[in-house]
């Protein structure tokens, strides 16, 4: 498998990693039986799942990298915008307290004003929410990450936790529903 | 040659005096982590999971019969509204003679992630006003929303009329297409089913980015400035301290309730279509028949009018009335305006149906 385009590059070191590990895990796998037990096992049997998820974090950067400079470009433009508001408005510059007080009001009006309308405008939201995505995405990896190093020290991952949670979630609603039923039937037996 | 000097002295003298300020801020200042924001005296009677229902003690010998229960907001706590004793809201409706309860939501962990609006309305909510009805030997209560706690409260209703029997609606996140906040644009473009599945409950960082976008300069700069400059005002200084201290203390949102808010609310706007869905039951606002009283602030940048107003439309309430005051979301609960206009007009209100 050789890359074709620069869009494969990403899936090209993602197999070549995968391959070796994969043929690495099997010549090695008899020898490494001896510590069945051991940590270092599970952590060897799982470590692929590392090398591919750096690969994809590296891919995420860019995507993130890309959001994060179009947040600040948004960001310098419209301060540069409201500073030249703000030269216009008040061209001199204030010589007492009064005209300081004054120029101060002029500046956070202005400021606020325009930086209330970037954060309201559409291009804001959609960038925003875009690089919000590509930092959970990136959380997400690092998530794998660190379930392949509590499962080499048999502690359960974060999905194996979430189902205990959403477990007992649903058992304690359902004994909450069942204490009030029964309380509000028994305020009504007493009413009686 | 000596060179002459357009600098007006009076602004050194500003200066000087602003950096004593700042040197003698210490010795002036009690640190936000050495208050308690507890004022009114209260108990707590019951307790479910994190959360807790407060009573307040009376203030007064006779009280109006139907007790008042406060659904307060998911951001945030609830000690805004007795933020101070000359500026409580509790403290205020006590002295009116209303017997007051107030739910604080407590704080949620990474095992409260799955509570979901069902959790909120028909679970905690509801296991709250059989208590106070049972304590109160009431058949009813009035109930009070505040900000989302009023959308919870709003879903309760619908579901529960017959435990209601006036409801006050403070500034209630209802229309999530009409809102024009900072706040409902990132919402709306938010991937809130990658934000739950990947980091569960929404932490309260993520709440302080949203609010550091609203007015950044007049609440990131200036307000600074101002507190440093009055120093000296004793009054104006712990009033400063403690709404900062409760602005710097918000608790995570349960992760499938953030879901449900963000998405029926906000993004596909169903609760003031008639929609949504909470326990797999809908919610029908023309459910809510009881007097009722809403309450919008014109200057609120968190949640706009075009939000909250909705609501008094939508319902089949008869006896409705909605007020309108030039203040802000805070402003409209604890502030001078709250204590001389706002609770006044709402006691009377509530007095006459109480």
């Amino acid at each position: 498998m050789q890359p074709e385009s620069s869009k494969d590059i990403t899936d090209y070191y993602k197999h070549l990693s995968l391959f070796w590990t994969d043929i690495i895990h099997l010549m090695s796998s008899k020898p490494q039986a001896l510590t069945s037990i051991g940590p270092m096992r599970a952590f060897a049997a799982n470590s692929k799942k590392i090398s591919g998820e750096l690969i994809e974090i590296n891919d995420e950067l860019m995507g993130f990298n890309q959001y994060l400079t179009e947040y600040y470009k948004q960001l310098s433009d419209t301060w540069t915008d409201a500073q030249k508001k703000v030269n216009l408005k008040a061209p001199d510059v204030p010589q007492d307290v009064e005209q300081i007080e004054a120029f101060k009001r002029i500046w956070i009006d202005i400021f606020d004003n325009d930086f209330t309308e970037l954060f309201d405008s559409g291009k804001f939201g959609d960038n925003y929410g875009k690089l919000v995505s590509k930092e959970l995405e990136l959380t997400k990896h690092w998530n794998n990450i660190t379930n392949v190093i509590l499962q080499s020290v048999n502690l359960p991952s974060k999905e194996e936790i979430d189902e205990i949670y959403k477990e007992m979630h649903s058992l304690k609603k359902r004994v909450g529903k069942l204490e009030l039923e029964l309380k509000k039937k028994e305020i009504k037996k007493n009413a009686k | 040659m000596q060179s002459e000097s357009r600098i007006d002295p009076k602004i050194i003298e500003e200066i000087l005096k602003f950096s004593k300020n700042v040197i003698d801020a210490p010795n002036l200042v009690v640190a936000p982590d050495e208050i308690s924001l507890e004022v009114t005296p209260h108990d707590v009677v019951q307790e479910i999971d994190k959360t807790r229902l407060l009573h307040y003690r009376p203030l007064t010998e006779k009280q109006h019969k139907t007790p008042l229960l406060i659904s307060y907001a998911l951001i945030n706590r609830y000690h805004i509204l007795d933020i101070h004793p000359e500026k409580s809201w509790v403290r205020n409706l006590l002295q009116q003679g209303f017997d007051v309860y107030m739910l604080d939501w407590g704080t949620p962990t990474s095992m409260d992630k799955y509570l979901d609006f069902d959790d909120y309305v028909n679970g905690y909510l509801d296991s709250y006003v059989e208590y106070i009805k049972n304590e109160s030997s009431s058949e009813k209560i009035s109930l009070q929303g505040y900000c989302t706690g009023a959308t919870i409260a709003t879903a309760y209703i619908t579901l529960h009329p017959e435990n209601v029997k006036n409801y006050i609606a403070t500034a209630p996140v209802i229309d999530g297409q009409r809102d024009t906040t900072v706040i409902s644009n990132l919402a709306k473009h938010m991937d809130v089913d990658k934000m739950v599945e990947t980091i569960g409950n929404m932490p309260p960082e993520f709440m302080y980015y949203c609010f550091s976008v609203l007015k950044p300069f007049e609440q990131g700069i200036e307000k600074y400035v101002k507190f440093f400059k009055n120093i000296d005002n004793k009054k104006y200084v712990d009033s400063f301290i403690r709404v900062e201290k409760w602005l710097g203390d918000t608790p995570p949102i349960p992760g499938e309730l953030f879901r449900q808010w963000i998405k029926d609310i906000y993004q596909d706007n169903l609760l003031i279509q008639n929609k949504m869905y909470v326990g797999g039951e809908r919610i029908d606002l023309k459910k809510i028949d009881m007097p009722m009283f809403t309450q919008v602030a014109v200057g609120d940048h968190l949640v706009s009018p075009e939000c909250s107003m909705p609501l008094h439309y939508a319902v089949g309430s008869k006896d409705k009335t909605l007020k309108m005051y030039p203040t802000g979301h805070v402003g409209m609960i604890a502030s001078s305006l709250s204590q001389k206009k706002v609770l006044p007009e709402l006691g009377k209100w509530l007095a006459e149906r109480s």
